[in-house]
């Protein structure tokens, strides 16, 4: 399989007028296409950093950062947004829905940013909303729903574009433990029809639904478990 | 995607409904005033601009130079008229004759000589003129052309005189008028009727030869020496020919007519005044009822300017305060793939939407409030919003409000780090600007507190005006006005006796003038027989009675002995002085004469007087008898059963001067009329800062009530730390007391410079005291806490459990 990710010496240092925290340590990770790869680690490891930098929200100091076979590592951010909207989705912890749109406009609004038509749009997010089994919620706002109910958008939301990568910052956080078997399922779904997956989670028993595990400390990886 | 934009910024409008109202309504209230300010602004910049040959006319305004200043005057004498046009051929020029307050009588043409009671007083609108002047100035004729002006005996009207006095305008031709009972002047043409942004406020056009028929009545002479303001010429020059030409050539002019023989120091010349300067400048008269000065104008401008800059930092400050709160909707919307620029055109797109709102709300408040300002502002037009140029005005606010209020927190909103911002981590401190909306509110309320002093000013000024001694008696005195004529003057003592037998009447005299007025009548005179002074002496005509009837008191001396005509004489205090005599006393029995009239015999000193409104200083007056010259009646009255007494005086009058019309009016009415422009613009000043203070409120509302809500964790903390409900006060309003103290150091030197100025037109002022400031200062901040008040109170009782666990 091809390499989706490219890492390598990847630097990033936080600096306030008296402290430099260095997030991450000359760090060095693939992910090949149709992964889907877990990252673990303890607070302040640098994971959430790393996991800004794969969605091009943030950064890096130095290294290289090639994305399908791209160095990307310094493109600006319009360039940036560019690559973001074309090819990846974000799922996470917190949900992250925009309170003032209902359920439908929140999955339709990455199809408004890469112009899809707006006949096409209704119907990829009703085919989504429809898969996610969330349909007959469509026109709630996201505080009219329950965490499960929402994480469902927000995943609905992140997929509705068809991304390569779908990028997930410890997605069932703050739910409870039958909503997150749902939302694991739906992201293991996903990676068996090809999404590739990079998560960020806390929790051991979530890990096990990907195929390899990094863990990471200090800002750097420290070990690879491969499940599968 | 646009639709997506006005949706989220419908919601977001929807949802934070006392910010979003806050916003619109400061904007719509500062848009609003903005609009009316356009309205009144642009209506004085229209004045006889509907002059085809506007930039080529001009007014022979004159300027008088010797040791004491420099003096303009708007008027010519009446040969110089002739003499321009001989003098000047390469220039058309004409000239009026204005006849203030004139009586006008429609006759029956049938029989010119029957009593007619359709009589009627025209304040303005009455002028004596040739055709000449409509080759300078372009009128429409609906019937008659300008050569029916070269007859004695004819007039021409305007359409709604015409009207008013023929009911049908076409009836107005071949009808009688009879002008001051003295001149029957036959209608002979109707001009179409004239727009009311005009200096030349044209009704009755009656010919220049008729008024040279009555030079005892309209004061018609051949002597150059003599100038009304009321006779004023104007010329129009050819594309060809320069002004400055013309005014070289009136040097020479001047010279020969007016300096021949005069002192070396002391010289008047003529010059040219454009007529698009002639609406602005206070310094020469025009026939019109005000003059507006470029400052006025340039001061409401910025009055207005002020205004929509203050609305629109109320919006930035809240846009900002509001930006934290919305940075998790910008984080995601650049996850999901917005741009920068996108996310700038959203927020500009919303600030629009608002603007938008406002200025349908700011229309519908200026509609509602444009005939009060109409009034205020002495606007005779019917005035409406639906014209091309405040429409164009509108729009054009519109953008540059969006911009102005927009740019800045589309900046800061598109800026965020998605990174940072989904992660709840900008706060008020990261997105900056604290200091920016410090400089912000100081701004503002730099600018209410130069309105307030401004205000407190100009509010004095005209209590001091109202409460000014003037040192004579001005309550309770009925100034009746008539023409006067052989006739008049036969009637007029049986008038008076007459008037005195009705029960409340004090006392009455028959006088040329009032004593504090508008009009002047100086000329050249001289000190027990030596050459000429310096400066001229002002007089004033009254009977025996008329030191009684208005209060006026005695120094030295006596008052003079009954006679008709000129015996002796009374001079004020002023008069002595500039004379550079000792006491009032040593000037008794001393004489004085005027023109190269008699030596007449000073017998009596009176107290000074304000001879004209407050504005100017006492002049050198004096005080004689002349029966020809008794255009006024005063009438003392007590103050009980006024009504009745008003009654019977009405009565006695239409007995004795039926062709006359009663046209009363009070002594105090009279003098308020001289400051009406002053007491407008104050009251202007004061609608406006009332406008700036309560947008400034509104602002330091929300802004409170953001820092209220940011700060819950704050207070929180500060609570179970053991802080009391008044130290939780303390904290919020000493932050705004601070800046309103910076805003008053700001504003002071501005309102002082501007309001000493202001006061410069006043030759007796209040004087700009300490405490003037201070009311200001104390007004702003209690006005400050009261806004700051409600919602720190609020802060402050909140309970610590909540706002640490809503944490």
């Amino acid at each position: 399989m091809k390499h989706m990710i490219k890492i390598t010496n990847l630097e990033k240092i936080y600096r306030t007028e008296e402290v430099e925290t260095v997030a991450l340590n000359k760090l060095n990770m693939d992910v090949k296409e149709g992964e889907f790869v877990a990252v673990m680690g303890p607070s302040g490891c640098g994971k959430s950093t790393l996991l800004n930098i794969l969605g091009l929200l943030d950064e890096p100091d130095t290294g290289s950062f090639e994305f399908n076979g791209q160095e990307i590592a310094h493109y600006n951010e319009r360039k940036r947004a560019d690559i973001r909207k074309h090819n990846i989705g974000f799922v996470f912890q917190s949900f992250n829905l925009i309170d003032e749109l209902t359920v439908f406009e929140n999955v339709e609004l990455p199809l408004i940013y890469t112009g899809v038509s707006t006949v096409e749009r209704k119907k990829r997010v009703e085919e989504v909303l429809d898969k996610m089994q969330i349909m007959h919620r469509r026109n709630h706002y996201p505080q009219q729903l329950s965490g499960g109910q929402q994480q469902r958008v927000a995943v609905a939301r992140a997929v509705v574009n068809k991304p390569k990568l779908i990028l997930a910052d410890e997605p069932t956080g703050n739910l409870d433990s039958s909503n997150g078997n749902e939302v694991m399922e739906l992201l293991t779904d996903l990676n068996e029809h090809g999404t590739t997956i990079i998560m960020v989670t806390h929790s051991e028993h979530d890990a096990r639904y990907s195929h390899r595990i990094i863990r990471m400390l200090d800002g750097q990886t420290v070990t690879e478990n491969i499940l599968v | 995607m646009l639709k997506n934009y006005f949706r989220i910024a419908w919601r977001n409008v929807i949802r934070h409904k006392a910010y979003t109202a806050i916003n619109i309504i400061g904007l719509a209230i500062g848009i609003a005033a903005c609009l009316l300010l356009f309205t009144v602004v642009k209506y004085e910049l229209s004045y006889d601009k509907f002059q085809p040959n506007y930039d080529h006319i001009y007014h022979v305004a004159s300027t008088r130079v010797n040791e004491e200043g420099t003096y303009y005057g708007e008027g010519v004498p009446f040969p110089a008229y002739d003499a321009l046009r001989a003098q000047c051929p390469q220039a058309k020029t004409g000239a009026m004759f204005s006849n203030y307050n004139c009586q006008v009588t429609v006759l029956d043409p049938k029989d010119a000589n029957a009593f007619s009671n359709k009589k009627f007083i025209e304040e303005t609108g009455i002028f004596f003129s040739d055709p000449q002047i409509f080759s300078v100035f372009q009128y429409k004729w609906l019937i008659g052309s300008p050569d029916v002006l070269k007859a004695p005996n004819v007039a021409v009207l305007t359409k709604k005189m015409a009207e008013k006095y023929y009911g049908k305008w076409q009836s107005a031709i071949g009808g009688l008028i009879k002008l001051d009972n003295t001149a029957t002047v036959k209608i002979a043409g109707v001009l179409e009727d004239i727009a009311v942004n005009t200096d030349f406020p044209l009704g009755v056009i009656a010919s220049y030869e008729t008024m040279k028929s009555y030079p005892n009545v309209y004061g018609y002479t051949t002597d150059f020496g003599n100038v009304t303001s009321s006779f004023q010429a104007f010329m129009l020059l050819p594309p060809n020919v320069s002004a400055e030409g013309i005014n070289k050539l009136l040097v020479r002019f001047s010279n020969e007519h007016y300096n021949k023989g005069s002192k070396k120091n002391d010289k008047v010349y003529n010059f040219l005044q454009p007529l698009k300067e002639v609406h602005f400048d206070n310094r020469i008269g025009t026939f019109g009822n005000h003059i507006t000065s470029k400052t006025t104008l340039w001061t409401l401008s910025l009055i207005g300017l002020f205004i929509i800059i203050m609305a629109c930092i109320n919006f930035i400050n809240l846009a900002t305060a509001q930006a934290v709160g919305r940075s998790k909707e910008v984080g995601i919307r650049k996850v999901l793939g917005s741009n920068r620029r996108q996310l700038f055109w959203q927020v500009i797109g919303e600030t629009w939407i608002i603007v938008l709102t406002a200025i349908i709300l700011a229309s519908v408040i200026a509609t509602i409030c444009l005939p009060y300002i109409k009034n205020v502002a002495s606007i005779e037009e019917k005035l409406s919003l639906l014209n091309l140029s405040t429409i164009g005005f509108m729009a054009a606010l519109a953008v540059v409000v969006t911009l102005l209020a927009g740019t800045y927190p589309s900046l800061i909103l598109s800026g965020f780090k998605p990174a940072l911002a989904l992660k709840n981590k900008i706060t008020s401190a990261t997105v900056g600007g604290i200091s920016l909306r410090r400089g912000l509110v100081v701004t503002q309320f730099a600018i209410s507190q130069v309105l307030i002093i401004g205000t407190i000013v100009a509010v004095s000024q005209m209590n001091f005006i109202r409460k000014a001694d003037l040192g004579f008696n001005k309550e309770a005195v009925l100034v009746l006005n008539s023409n006067v004529d052989s006739s008049v003057n036969l009637r007029q003592p049986a008038f008076k006796q007459k008037l005195l037998s009705i029960n409340g009447v004090k006392s009455v005299s028959f006088s040329s003038d009032v004593p504090s007025s508008e009009s002047n009548n100086s000329g050249n005179f001289a000190f027990d027989h030596k050459p000429d002074e310096k400066f001229d002496i002002f007089r004033k005509f009254g009977d025996e009675d008329y030191f009684k009837t208005y209060g006026l008191q005695l120094v030295a001396g006596r008052i003079f002995t009954k006679s008709d005509t000129i015996n002796e004489i009374v001079v004020n205090e002023t008069l002595v002085k500039k004379l550079g005599i000792k006491t009032p006393a040593d000037i008794l029995g001393h004489v004085l004469r005027v023109n190269r009239n008699s030596w007449r015999t000073i017998v009596g000193v009176v107290k000074d007087f304000k001879t004209n409104s407050l504005r100017e200083s006492v002049k050198p007056l004096m005080l004689a008898q002349r029966a020809k010259r008794y255009y006024f009646t005063g009438v003392k009255l007590t103050t009980s059963n006024l009504k009745q007494t008003q009654a019977e005086i009405e009565k006695v009058w239409n007995q004795f001067f039926p062709e006359y019309v009663y046209a009363p009016t009070f002594m105090d009415e009279r003098i308020n009329k001289f400051y009406e422009q002053e007491n407008q613009l104050s009251l202007l000043y004061k609608i406006f800062a009332g406008i700036a203070i309560l947008i400034s409120c509104l602002g330091l509302y929300g802004l409170v009530s953001f820092m209220a809500a940011q700060r819950t964790k704050e207070v929180g903390i500060r609570k179970v730390l053991g802080a009391s409900v008044a130290n939780i006060i303390f904290l919020f309003s000493k932050e705004f007391t601070i800046l309103i103290l910076v805003a008053f150091a700001v504003a002071v030197p501005v309102a002082y410079y501007m309001m000493s100025n202001w006061l410069n037109n006043f030759a007796y002022k209040v004087s700009l005291s300490i405490w003037v400031f201070a009311l200001a200062i104390l007004s702003s901040v209690i006005i400050a806490w009261l806004t700051v008040g409600y919602k720190s109170i609020k802060a402050a009782l909140s309970n610590p459990v909540k706002s640490l666990r809503s944490e």
